[in-house]
């Protein structure tokens, strides 16, 4: 839940439903205690800093694909937007290589994103992805197929977890 | 005399067979010491452009996702969450999003499957932390409290890194120890393709003399088929050939015949014929000079070819021949006619290629028949080629 929709449901609980002005406070309170960090995505290309809702990227997403994540050891039926289209919609193209951080203080610059097999996961199994599920966005790539072997999680480097930020490098 | 033209020699006989199975013979050795060092940049490439990186990759994990053990990042924020836990300070929202957003972390950093199948703590110790999460969202448990419960996933992850170290340095092991014995291989398979490219090149360098001593051979014995062994100079196939070679010349045949020969050899012997033989070619050599080419065409018949454009100067060899002879005085004890070794010389001028050999030879031979004719000793020249 976010704050837009927290306040919309503050107003509806004033003017029109004055009986339920305890259950709208507990909803208040209740979004108050989810965690304030992981509700948006940094996008930043040179000055422009801009700040994407994750509610917003997971209503955007629009591809569901089954991947078998080698960290889970299973296959999880992944949901999330079309990376390379992602970063065409926010740089007008795809940069030639793109600075991330991620919520667990990892950094890295990482180039070859115009491939339209790289999905941001934002959701798996019908659950929005959590710091706990190595989200709220998380890079994967569709059709690793034989080129990886899942025995080896060193092969999974680029899957970058818990992003934060993605920064254009140009 | 009548002297038969000689028939047209078969093309020099071409040494086909020899020479073709020792260039396929040159050809495979230098091949095959040519793979052999093609294979060796082949492995060195190898070498440099696959097995290296790949070493590279497995021991340089700085930097990269799984460059720092997942269970020691992992404790890492366990341990950040105990020091918010035990500031001192009281426990307040900011705090509390502090401690939840490194419980989280840590969370999202051991629920891998990896340690859930290989380390029994695993699973205890991510109820731990779910159920640390929910007390510390509803405030029923103290901060020392809940950073004393965070000490069995600590120690939980503790032992991970060490098992997960240890199966590390066993894998390195493994892999050094792997590498070690390929790179044993890589040596000596190398040295042995060395040798091998060597020893192939030393056959090669052994086959191209061998060729070269069997073209010489060749040559020499091509030569030495083209000459008369008695006399040292050329026979009939000597004679088609530079004929041959020398198209559009004007040249002059002129054929040579010693009178009574037969008679020569049966009072005298044979090697004193052989011996007239040799003293005929001299002479002829010396009238004609270096530029005649001449031939024994067989027995007593002799030939001669040299470059002539005009009927006089073939007159003042074929005079000069008869006047030499005379000088030279051969004696002849039962010459019918004489006491001396007498010539019939029968001679035609042509341009080779306007005229065959053939028919220079039918012309020189009807002249020199006409000398028999006429009672032998003598010369004629015959018009017409």
């Amino acid at each position: 839940m976010n704050a837009a929709s927290s306040i919309v449901a503050m107003r509806c609980c004033a003017h029109h439903y004055p009986k339920a002005s305890v259950a709208c406070i507990l909803l208040l309170l209740s979004w108050l205690s989810v965690p304030v960090y992981a509700h948006a995505l940094n996008v930043i290309n040179g000055e422009k800093n801009t700040a994407l809702a994750l509610n917003e990227l997971r209503q955007q997403s629009t591809v569901n694909s089954p991947v078998f994540d080698p960290f889970q050891g299973r296959e999880v039926e992944m949901h999330g937007l079309e990376f390379r289209r992602f970063l065409i919609n926010q740089f007008g193209e795809v940069p030639p290589a793109l600075h991330f951080t991620t919520w667990d203080g990892y950094e890295v610059t990482l180039g070859g994103w115009d491939d339209p097999k790289w999905l941001m996961v934002t959701a798996e199994d019908g659950e929005p992805l959590t710091l706990r599920s190595r989200g709220p966005l998380r890079l994967v790539d569709l059709a690793y197929n034989d080129q990886r072997d899942i025995k080896s999680l060193r092969e999974f480097n680029d899957w970058i977890w818990m992003i934060r930020s993605i920064e254009a490098r140009w | 005399m009548i002297i038969e033209p000689p028939p047209s020699p078969p093309a020099v006989p071409l040494p086909v067979p020899a020479p073709l199975t020792r260039k396929r013979r040159y050809v495979t050795w230098l091949s095959l010491s040519l793979m052999s060092f093609m294979a060796l940049m082949v492995i060195i490439v190898y070498e440099a452009r696959w097995v290296y990186p790949e070493i590279q990759a497995y021991f340089s994990q700085t930097g990269n996702l799984t460059g720092q053990q997942l269970a020691t990042r992992s404790r890492g924020y366990l341990q950040l969450a105990q020091q918010h836990l035990l500031s001192g300070q009281p426990l307040d929202d900011e705090q509390r999003q502090a401690v939840r957003l490194n419980l989280d972390l840590a969370y999202g950093l051991i629920d891998v499957e990896v340690y859930r199948q290989r380390y029994s703590c695993t699973q205890p110790s991510l109820e731990t932390l779910n159920l640390l999460t929910e007390r510390l969202k509803e405030t029923t448990v103290t901060p020392f409290d809940a950073a004393a419960e965070l000490l069995g996933p600590i120690g939980c992850l503790t032992s991970i890194e060490m098992n997960q170290l240890d199966l590390r340095g066993m894998a390195i092991n493994e892999f050094s120890e792997s590498t070690r014995r390929y790179n044993q291989i890589l040596t000596y398979s190398s040295m042995v393709i060395f040798a091998l490219g060597l020893l192939f090149w030393v056959m090669h360098e052994r086959q191209l003399r061998r060729t070269e001593r069997a073209t010489k051979q060749t040559i020499a014995w091509m030569q030495q088929a083209m000459r008369d062994p008695l006399t040292g100079i050329g026979n009939r196939s000597a004679l088609h050939q530079d004929v041959v070679a020398k198209e559009g010349a004007a040249l002059a045949v002129i054929l040579v015949d010693i009178d009574f020969f037969k008679q020569y050899n049966d009072s005298l012997g044979h090697p004193e014929g052989d011996q007239l033989l040799r003293r005929l070619a001299s002479l002829l050599r010396y009238v004609l000079g270096a530029e005649a080419k001449l031939y024994r065409l067989g027995g007593d018949e002799f030939a001669a070819v040299l470059p002539c454009d005009d009927d006089a100067l073939l007159i003042s060899y074929c005079d000069q021949l008869t006047s030499v002879l005379e000088q030279a005085a051969f004696k002849h004890p039962t010459h019918p006619h004489n006491e001396r070794v007498t010539l019939s010389i029968g001679a035609a001028r042509f341009i080779a290629g306007e005229a065959t050999l053939s028919d220079a030879y039918k012309a020189a031979d009807k002249a020199l028949y006409r000398v028999k004719s006429a009672g032998r000793n003598g010369w004629q020249i015959s018009t017409t080629a």
